[in-house]
């Protein structure tokens, strides 16, 4: 997770710093991408758990 | 695949959204920018020409202000004119089959007003019947429109991506897939040019991104994987 929220911070300043908007687009939305694969992740985390709990699963 | 926008707009110099859209886009040597009014002052339109450009191109944007539920008046021409019997549709009209055909809609209202209940009363997919039908009549596969409700609204970043969603909307095969998405923006992160931002360590961190990108989706794969094992 930390190197998630460096990642997230260095790419805000290059968006800052950029000089080309379309760049600055590309590299805001570079961060959007990696903050949504990290939810989807989460989010399969928590269906596999659910999974493995669910009494369905226990009789094999 | 190559992207054809056909482009109607009555007074496309004033319209800031429009503008916008064109810049985002000037410099894909896969994406051709067609502006009606522009190429047919006059109203009188090129059949041949314009049917020679449909057969060049792999996926079919019709990009419009949605005045009045439907399209600029010289959008209606054109496929009255350019799609006709023969060629897009009846005895032998199977030039475009096989093609994709897809809206960019600028809208002036709220996403809201259009859903059942609010003021305009019905939805997109409803008001675009008569694209959709071109579409199934021509044979070509009708992609997800692509509306832009309010432009001038929008704060800053939404519009970067805006700017993002919709280059990705005129090249990738599948626009929704996070997938499909990933590969794009690393294709784009590699061939990133640094001379626009002054900062040293910029490669590095476009290289750290690249790599939590390609690790992320590795991650993705596996659990969906185990979920799927699971689900047996």
């Amino acid at each position: 997770m930390e190197s998630v929220e460096w990642l997230v911070e260095q790419l805000d300043k290059l968006v800052k710093e950029s000089r080309d908007y379309k760049q600055k687009a590309l590299l805001l939305s570079t961060k959007k991408l990696i903050q949504e694969q990290e939810k989807r992740k989460e989010q399969l985390s928590g269906e596999l758990d659910g999974r493995l709990w669910s009494p369905g699963s226990w009789r094999e | 695949m190559k992207t054809l926008v056909i482009l109607s707009h009555p007074s496309i110099g004033e319209s800031g959204s429009q503008q916008f859209l064109i810049q985002s886009v000037n410099d894909h040597n896969h994406v051709t920018l067609h502006h009606l009014e522009r190429e047919y002052p006059d109203g009188i339109i090129d059949v041949k020409k314009e049917q020679n450009l449909l057969l060049q191109h792999d996926r079919i944007i019709f990009q419009f202000p949605f005045y009045w539920y439907s399209s600029p008046p010289l959008l209606k021409h054109w496929q009255d004119e350019v799609l006709t019997e023969h060629f897009a549709y009846g005895y032998r009209g199977d030039k475009l089959h096989g093609k994709e055909f897809g809206l960019v809609l600028i809208i002036g209202v709220g996403e809201k007003e259009y859903e059942s209940g609010g003021q305009e009363g019905f939805s997109i997919s409803e008001l675009t019947k008569p694209f959709q039908a071109v579409a199934k009549k021509t044979g070509m596969t009708y992609l997800k429109p692509f509306s832009i409700f309010q432009f001038a609204y929008k704060t800053e970043e939404e519009k970067m991506e805006l700017l993002i969603a919709y280059q990705q909307y005129l090249s990738l095969k599948e626009a929704d897939s996070l997938k499909a998405k990933e590969e794009w923006m690393l294709k784009q992160l590699e061939e990133l040019s640094y001379d626009k931002i002054p900062v040293d360590e910029a490669p590095f961190i476009i290289d750290e991104a690249i790599s939590m990108l390609e690790d992320n989706r590795l991650e993705l794969d596996e659990l969906r994987l185990h979920i799927d094992h699971y689900a047996d």
